[in-house]
This record gives C-alpha cells, structure tokens and sequence, in this order.
C-alpha cells in the first residue's frame, strides 16, 4: 500500500518519541527504588519496538511498490464519511455537555436522518415524510435513553 | 435469569445481523447498560449479546452476502449461494443447527480444560506473565492482519503504548499525561473500546455502499431444525467444534479465524470439495458450527488467565472487573464454581438462539431492513452515554470520539483492531510483570529464558515472529519437501 510509505515514517517518530519520554523519565532514585523497576523502562523498549517494525513496514512498502502496480483500495462515499463524522462530532464534542442530554440527542438523531435520507428533488410530500420520521425518531430516541440512563442506571445526565 | 437470556439473546441476534455491528461493540455498549444488574444477571447477559451476536452475523452473511460480524466471512461462501438458489431459510436454519452444535461441543471443552488450565497458570509467575502478554499481542497481530503481520504487530504496540498512559501499576508515577490531570487515571478501556469499534463502525458502515436483502420465500419446512444435515456432517461438525474452541483459545485471535481455520479443514478432508464455495451444506456447517465453538473457546484463557481468546472476550474481561469479578489463576480458588456458571450461561445462550433462529428467521429479515440512516444515529448515541454513563466523565467522550477516528483511519490503512485492544488490557500485565521479574532477578535476565514455562513461551514467540517472514516460510517450505523427497527415495 503506498499509503505505508508515508504513515511508516510517522509511526518511526512516534516510536523515537516514545523512546526519548521513557529515556528522560523520572527515575525515582530519591524514592531508592531498583534500577530495573524504573517507569521508562517499558515505554523506551515499546519505542524502539515500534521504529523496528516501522522500518519493516517502508523497507515492505518500498519492495511491493517496486514489484509491481498495487491493487486498488475499497472505495466509499467520501461524502457521507465527512458528514457522518461532523455531526457525529457535533454532537459528542459540542452539544453534549453545553445543552441538556436530551435536547442534544434529539437534535442529533433528526438531524442525522434529515441529512442522509432528505431529498428534495423527490417532491414536498417526501420531504414532509422524512421530518415527520426524523422528528419522531430524535424524540423517542432522546426521551428513551434518557429514561434509561438517568431511572434505571442512576446516571446523572451531562 | 431465563428473561434475561431471552431479551440479550434476541438483541444479541439482532446486533450481529447489521452489518457494521459486531459482537465486540455489542458487548462493550450492553457493558454500560448492566451497572445496575446483579452480578451474576449482568455476566449473563453478556454472554448471551456475545453468543447472540455471533451467531447473528449469519443471517446477514447469508441475505446480503455481507458478513454481519466479522465471524461470519467465511458463512458468505456458501450461505449467499443458497439464498440465491432461493433457499435463504434452508441456510439460515443450517447455520442455526451448526452454530447450536458448535457452541455445545466448546461447552463440554470449557469444561474440561479450564480448571486443568488455571492449576497450570497457579505455577505462572511475574517471568511467564510477562512472555504471556507479549504471546498474546504477537499471536493476536499475527493472525488478524490481512496482508502482513507488520501491521498487526504495530497496532498490538500501538496499544500497548496507550495502555502506558497515566500511573504505572508498581510506583504509582504518572506518565505521558502531558500536564493534564484528566490523563492521569489512563486511558480507559471501555471508552477506547467504544469508540474503535463503535464509532468506528459507525464512520465504515456510513462511508461504505448500502446493501441489498435477498428475499426468502416460498421455501417447504424452512425454518426446520437440520438435524439429518447434523448427522451426516457429525465428523465436520466436530471437527470444526474442536477447531474452534482450540483457535478460541489463542489470545486475541477470534471468531472469524475459527471459522476460516475450520472451513478449510472441512474442505481439505470433503467428499464434496467441489460444492464449496457453490451452496455446500457442509461448508456452510463448517463455518458456522467454527466460528459459535470460539465463544467457549475464547472464554478458557480469559477466564484463567485473564488474556482473552477474542476481542469480545477482551471487553467481557473488563465487565468482570467492574461487576467485581477477578478472572486470573486465581478464580477457580477464589470462586470455584464460576466456570461452570459460565458453562451454564453459555447452555442458556445456545438453547436461546437456538429458539429464537429456528422460530424468528423472518424477523430478522425485517430487521436487516431497517434503514442504516436511521441506526447509526442511534447507535452513536449509545457510544456517547455508554462510556459517559462508567465514570460520568466528559472526558471519556472525548476518548472515545479520538478513538473512533483513530480506529477508521488505522482499519482503512489495513489495521486490525483486536490487537489495539489487547495491546490497551495488556499493557499493565506486560509492564508490571517485566518490572517486577527484573526486581526479582536483580536485572539478571536469564529467569526469563530458562525457567520451563518461559522457555516454552519464548519458544512458541520465536516461531510465531518466523511464521510472519516470507523469506523463513518459503525455506521451511523447501527444506520440508526436500526432506519428504529424500524420504520417498530411501
């Protein structure tokens, strides 16, 4: 995958980081613990253990890419992807915790269906349709989860 | 106890059949909603989401030709083929009758291995502990990675490095928390979890193309139990059942390598070799019959040892923990019956699906019509509040939300998942037990490679790294055929 060429180096870095932290870590001698207990003695090894494999990964890369045309990767809606993962993040990172649970949901789920199933070249009467189901489904999703959460599991809503 | 088998069950089936939902995500999202339970409810009713969810994966493998978890790739074979000739609820209660049978042959395993397997790890000390969780993320990485172990290798080290985020298990000091206190604590499992299977799942199903059900009807005794079927594929159905519980208990292997590992075996000693492939009944038993047997399969090591067989298996160990059971060598002292209370969920979950997949094959047709714009936002919701509901942390919400993104980026770019997820739940084993071997051993380091255990498992390391190395497989190749020559000509 040529993709491997260039996340290789990245996961390199990452790996030499990881490394470098355990290295520089606090090595507790005022707490006169044993040398082999230290906690950066475990990451600095992960560290090197990922540079390792990310040199495997290019040196792999770079042969596969040199013996011949690689085959193509699945192919999605790049589209929906983008919109699934702003209102999903939307709602996660900026509605829950800013607004009560419940209204957030609600706004999530309609809007989410609208955004997806809401053609307006099929005609009014569709797009009727599709918020009315949209509208219904946000609400019963919101009331039900709340219900459950906040009654039955005890669980003080954001 | 029955209702609660009932309803986890059905939902079980109902989450395996959509595509996109896996048994993983199931398990991890029913986690947040059994806080509440009794303990022994709550254990219950993720056992059976997990039987229910594998299992479940069929029907979608054998309407849409899509698997509906990944346990069910190998059930697509000759599953769709049969819906194709018309003949969807004939496969679906195939599948039914394999699965049931599978599930029971790796009961009765369970049972017989897993009190001889935690007297065993009783002997384990903080050297073998530390080469088992090595084991795991190397055989984990190993098997799950589609094109090169490399990657599953990274993924396993990728979690294993998020499982070194905040205080380390011997002397409490924080690491990696970059001054913020939120980090302190670590990284949760659960929210980690949700998010690189859930979220994740959410962003793959959303991204892929939608898919189309292949109707089942008009079909004489469909929904009849296949017990003929049963009996004239006994030798594959136990041969796949042993298969399977076996491959379960690999750490961090799963479902789908059971069921590809006991497919191939049917297929290599069929009469019908031909059929595979085609609509073969005993492909399909094969598969199914594989892939069930890795639930009791998967439960041994996590039971015992406290490594999971599966990345459900994975999520069903950290619902222990927080329903205050401790799985570990210790379990059969500290609760001696529990394993066989497993073994008895496990008996519960069969009969239910059973039931349900012989009784409700067109429901679950209706199901897999729910339109997935309508799903996704729901079970988006459940990634947000489950996580949320464990600490009632905003901060959890995040994690999940980074690790769904980090978990699509790293499944498109041709990384498993299962070993991320070991690598986060072994992390702390592998770190604690290298420490403190060394502590033990004054940094001498010969303990790790000469005490038996260890020895085995350095062994058995070794051989996995080598397995992954074409150049290595292609000179085993040759030397063993030069070997088989030289034998034929004395």
């Amino acid at each position: 995958m040529r993709a491997d060429l260039y996340t290789a180096p990245a996961l390199f870095i990452l790996g030499a980081a990881m490394s470098y932290g355990g290295y520089v870590m606090d090595r507790l001698e005022i707490r006169q613990i044993h040398p082999a207990s230290i906690p950066g003695l475990v990451p600095m090894l992960l560290g090197a253990a990922l540079m390792l494999a990310a040199i495997v990964l290019f040196l792999q890369a770079r042969n596969a890419l040199a013996s011949g045309p690689q085959p193509e990767a699945d192919t999605g809606s790049t589209r929906d992807l983008v919109l699934t993962a702003l209102s999903c993040g939307v709602y996660a990172l900026l509605l829950v915790g800013n607004m009560p649970f419940p209204a957030a949901t609600a706004i999530f789920v309609a809007s989410f269906i609208l955004i997806f199933e809401a053609d307006p070249s099929k005609g009014k009467a569709h797009l009727a349709r599709i918020a009315a189901i949209a509208i219904v489904l946000g609400v019963a999703v919101a009331a039900a989860t709340s219900i459950l959460f906040r009654y039955a599991f005890l669980v003080r809503l954001p | 106890m029955v209702f609660h088998a009932a309803w986890a069950t059905l939902l079980g089936i109902a989450v395996g059949s959509l595509p996109g939902l896996t048994a993983t995500m199931g398990v991890a999202l029913l986690t947040t909603l059994t806080y509440s339970l009794p303990r022994e409810a709550a254990i219950l009713v993720l056992i059976c989401m997990y039987v229910g969810a594998i299992y479940g994966g069929s029907r979608s493998a054998i309407l849409l030709n899509i698997p509906g978890t990944p346990a069910s790739a190998a059930t697509t074979l000759d599953g769709f083929p049969l819906a194709k000739q018309g003949r969807a609820a004939y496969a679906m209660s195939v599948a039914t009758t394999g699965s049931t049978l599978g599930t029971l042959v790796g009961i009765v395993m369970l049972v017989a291995l897993a009190p001889a397997l935690s007297e065993l790890a009783l002997k384990f000390g903080s050297f073998e502990y530390f080469w088992l969780a090595v084991f795991g993320v190397l055989i984990s990485g190993q098997l799950t990675s589609g094109t090169t172990p490399v990657k599953g290798y990274i993924a396993g080290i990728l979690g294993l490095m998020v499982a070194m985020i905040g205080s380390e298990g011997i002397h409490a000091h924080v690491r990696f928390s970059f001054g913020f206190d939120q980090l302190n604590g670590g990284i949760g499992l659960i929210p980690a979890m949700v998010g690189a299977f859930g979220f994740a799942e959410v962003l793959m199903v959303m991204w892929q193309p939608k898919a189309q059900v292949v109707r089942s009807e008009g079909e004489k005794g469909a929904g009849l139990p296949r017990f003929m079927e049963a009996w004239k594929y006994r030798v594959t159905v136990l041969r796949s059942g042993i298969i399977g519980t076996l491959v379960g208990l690999i750490p961090g292997v799963g479902e789908d390598i059971g069921a590809w590992a006991s497919y191939a075996a049917a297929r290599r000693k069929s009469k019908e070799r031909d059929q595979f492939g085609k609509g073969s009944i005993e492909g399909l038993t094969a598969a199914e019959t594989g892939n069930s047997a890795v639930v009791p399969g998967a439960l041994i090591p996590a039971l015992t040892l406290a490594v999971p067989g599966s990345a459900p298996a994975a999520v069903l160990i950290a619902a222990l923990f927080i329903h205050g059971i401790r799985p570990g060598p210790m379990i059969m002292i500290e609760q001696p019956d529990f394993i066989y209370l497993v073994a008895v969920m496990l008996f519960f979950a069969t009969v239910a699906i059973f039931i349900f997949g012989i009784s409700l094959a067109p429901v679950f047709e209706f199901v897999l019509r729910v339109p997935r714009e309508r799903l996704m936002p729901v079970v988006f919701t459940l990634c947000v509040i489950g996580p949320y509901a464990l600490t009632q942390r905003i901060f959890d919400i995040w994690v999940m939300v980074f690790f769904g993104f980090l978990g699509f980026a790293l499944r498109r770019l041709g990384y498993p998942m299962p070993p991320l997820v070991l690598g986060i739940i072994l992390g702390d084993l592998l770190d604690k037990n290298l420490r403190r071997g060394l502590t033990l051993s004054d940094g001498d380091l010969s303990p790790f490679f000469t005490r038996p255990f260890s020895m085995v498992f350095v062994a058995l390391i070794v051989i996995t790294i080598m397995a992954g190395i074409p150049v290595v497989r292609r000179q085993v190749g040759r030397l063993s055929g030069a070997l088989a020559n030289r034998g034929r000509g004395t």
